[in-house]
């Protein structure tokens, strides 16, 4: 988007934001809990706006998830140290932020305000402009903001093709022993079927639609109690996620005729199908 | 002659200007990246409509001596499309991160490009003569009538004009789950590797359908990840060696003969921070947007918001020069957050190795230059400290005319023909730069004009 920093009409948020980090960068005398609690709800806000992204950019998202944890951790330290005052009469105000009301962030006093923010309270009754657009965060909003939007970020997942070294052009699909499926981590196994089949389909995915008919090969099985799109072949239990080091190479079956045998030999009968997905599901 | 690099400074003057001259950008037309091959004889440029255009300099004129060829376009090609990934509901830009040359090794010209997820090797190759003299066919194909023949002839090859034909010869697909950074090609000229935010492959140019994973940094569990890859390049002598920058600001030397997966350096390199400089934003600009090994690989040049450091790669605990690009931006950081100049990664680049034709040039690697904001770019010379801003514009578009140095304003009263910081158009960034390999002719990219300089030569 060429939007960044193009002259556009601001809207009133924007216009805000903007006026906010002028006051930041040219006034000396922000206190600095008020220039904190300025980064992070500007942090904040960023994240929450790439959360409605269907693709986050992950190399900002984990800076600014950095400098909410940053932070966060002052506060942390802060609050230990200092005496638990609450700060009276402060109100969030309606007009910014609603896309963060929305998401569930919630609006509430935290319970522990270090001192120097309950002195500070004393002087956001004079700053108040910027006081006003100000929200009070709580920890636990904090690492849910970042919890949410790293978690987002790993749905765009990566599911590892099969460590088999299958040469290409083979006419002979083979499954040897020593075929793992290399799983990321332990929650793919709850993916299950999903996973393994979605290997095949990331690297498969144009020849597969090309050449395949699905109708005919699973016309004669019923699908309807497993859910799952494809037959998968005969496997071996999946070796745990070991050593990462121990399976550096990768292969990508190339699209060719012989996935789509692979495909083929996998008329496998109900029997198998319930064997596997025992496996998988790990009953 | 003058010493190299002593009292001799380089003159720049405008040369050429490409691309459109409407202020209105159609935002296919956006530079994404700029390199020379490594003769210097051609150019090539990719934007964000996935196209790469390359220029040819033209031969030199024995009797024009003072200039150097310009560069005229040579070869345009689509060479990325936009894809719609069905697995994850997510469309794939095809916008071009990054181009590489290989060396040349025959008539014809290679180079990879890639966008965020597939990287291509293009053949570029020329066609100057043509078969003529066909017994069956007609001049303009249409078959004669057999019946008519009545002689054999044996066809020729005549020349034609002279036709440039890119044609895609491997095509790497697969491999990134994120998006791909850098492209590095290996000194052995046989692999390479592709980085995207957590993780480095490396490739065979002749093989498509596998790679190996060499660095993998995502963690077990994604809420844990603090640090994401930014750049890698190989060593421009060791075969086995590498490097890959992040965004904390450390870089990585890596050897592949130490493991198969590389995920133990063999050195880290990090500048401990200057506590006085400490503020919210510390982490976001210490964060390092490109990294280039110098022509002996003795050196490694790294490029965050503010500043270019370059490293011994003896030495891990500091960089041994740091040059400030535009230091009085650091008091308008939070402004540049909410904005997101913030993000913006510059490249950054040496100038080149070979000796020049006619002047002794500044020695290798002894000039660095990369982009700023208002369409101003910096160069800093490491022998005389000394440094210069000059401005891609078409205002100076008076050829062989010496450009004239710009001065931002930091604080205080501006002086005559120095621009205060809060005048700076931020829209207007030169986020690469590329330096011809054998003389002092720069290619700088604005948003998308193509700007050529080169050296008053006297």
């Amino acid at each position: 988007m060429l939007g960044r920093g193009l002259k556009r009409k601001l809207s009133d948020y924007e216009e805000n934001m903007a006026g906010l980090s002028s006051a930041f960068d040219s006034s000396r005398n922000l206190p600095y809990p008020l220039k904190r609690q300025l980064v992070l709800n500007m942090c904040l806000t960023k994240l929450q706006t790439y959360k409605m992204l269907v693709e986050p950019n992950l190399h900002r998202s984990v800076l600014i998830a950095n400098t909410v944890r940053q932070i966060q951790e002052e506060m942390r330290q802060e609050s230990n140290q200092q005496p638990v005052n609450v700060c009276p009469g402060i109100t969030p105000s309606s007009h910014s932020y609603t896309g963060m009301e929305s998401s569930g962030i919630s609006l509430q006093l935290p319970s522990g305000i270090s001192q120097q923010e309950s002195n500070c309270c004393d002087l956001r009754s004079v700053e108040d402009p910027i006081e006003n657009s100000l929200l009070i965060v709580s920890d636990d909003d904090m690492s849910s903001a970042i919890s949410s939007i790293l978690k987002d970020l790993d749905f765009v997942e990566d599911i590892s093709p099969p460590t088999c070294l299958v040469p290409t052009g083979d006419d002979q699909p083979k499954f040897p022993e020593n075929t793992s499926l290399k799983l990321e981590d332990d929650r793919q196994d709850l993916k299950g079927a999903e996973c393994v089949f979605g290997s095949f389909e990331i690297s498969n995915s144009t020849s597969y639609l090309k050449d395949l008919a699905i109708d005919d090969i699973f016309e004669d099985i019923d699908t309807s109690m497993y859910d799952s799109d494809f037959c998968c072949p005969p496997l071996m239990p999946p070796r745990p996620p070991s050593l990462a080091t121990e399976e550096p190479l990768k292969t990508f079956p190339s699209c060719n005729s012989s996935s789509a045998s692979n495909i083929q030999i996998c008329r496998t009968d109900l029997s198998e199908l319930d064997h596997i997905m025992e496996i998988l599901v790990g009953s | 002659f003058l010493g190299a690099g002593g009292g001799n400074d380089i003159q720049w003057c405008f040369s050429q200007v490409k691309g459109a001259v409407d202020d209105d950008v159609a935002e296919a037309d956006i530079i994404s990246t700029v390199e020379f091959n490594h003769s210097g004889e051609l150019l090539a440029t990719g934007d964000k409509g996935g196209r790469v255009v390359i220029f040819q300099q033209e031969q030199e004129n024995k009797t024009q001596s003072h200039s150097r060829g310009e560069y005229n376009v040579y070869s345009t090609f689509q060479s990325h499309e936009p894809e719609f990934d069905y697995l994850k509901s997510l469309e794939i830009e095809e916008k071009i991160n990054k181009i590489r040359w290989l060396p040349q090794k025959n008539a014809a010209q290679f180079l990879l490009s890639t966008n965020d997820k597939t990287i291509k090797l293009w053949k570029i190759s020329e066609r100057d003569k043509r078969p003529e003299g066909y017994n069956l066919k007609e001049e303009d194909g249409r078959y004669r009538d057999p019946t008519t023949v009545t002689t054999l002839r044996v066809p020729v090859f005549r020349p034609m004009d002279l036709m440039v034909e890119a044609s895609p010869r491997r095509i790497f697909a697969n491999a990134h789950t994120y998006h791909i950074n850098s492209i590095s090609i290996n000194s052995d000229y046989e692999t390479y590797l592709s980085a995207d935010d957590l993780r480095i492959n490396l490739w065979h140019l002749e093989i498509t359908d596998r790679s190996f994973n060499i660095v993998d940094i995502k963690p077990a569990n994604m809420e844990e990840l603090t640090e994401v890859i930014t750049a890698a390049e190989f060593h421009p002598n060791s075969c086995n060696t590498f490097v890959y920058s992040s965004s904390k600001g450390t870089i990585r030397l890596c050897d592949m003969r130490a493991s198969a997966l590389c995920d133990r350096h063999s050195k880290l390199f990090e500048e401990p921070e200057d506590p006085s400089n400490r503020s919210f934003f510390s982490e976001i600009i210490s964060s390092i947007s490109d990294v280039k090994f110098s022509h002996s690989g003795r050196y490694m040049m790294t490029r965050d918001y503010l500043s270019v450091k370059i490293w011994d790669l003896n030495m891990e605990n500091r960089p041994v020069e740091t040059y400030q690009v535009h230091e009085y931006l650091r008091s308008k950081l939070c402004s540049l957050y909410e904005n997101d100049c913030i993000f913006d990664k510059f490249e950054c680049c040496w100038n080149g190795s070979d000796r020049q034709r006619y002047f002794l040039p500044s020695p290798p690697c002894s000039i660095v230059m990369t982009g700023s904001y208002n369409n101003f770019f910096r160069m800093f010379d490491r022998n005389t400290k000394r440094d210069i801003t000059l401005e891609a514009s078409r205002e100076n578009n008076k050829p062989r005319t010496v450009l004239k140095p710009r001065k931002v304003c930091a604080s205080g009263k501006r002086k005559k023909d120095e621009i205060s910081v809060d005048s700076l158009d931020f829209n207007k960034k030169i986020l690469h730069t590329a330096w011809h390999p054998k003389e002092n002719i720069i290619a700088v990219a604005t948003t998308n004009n193509l700007y050529i300089f080169q050296d008053k030569m006297n």
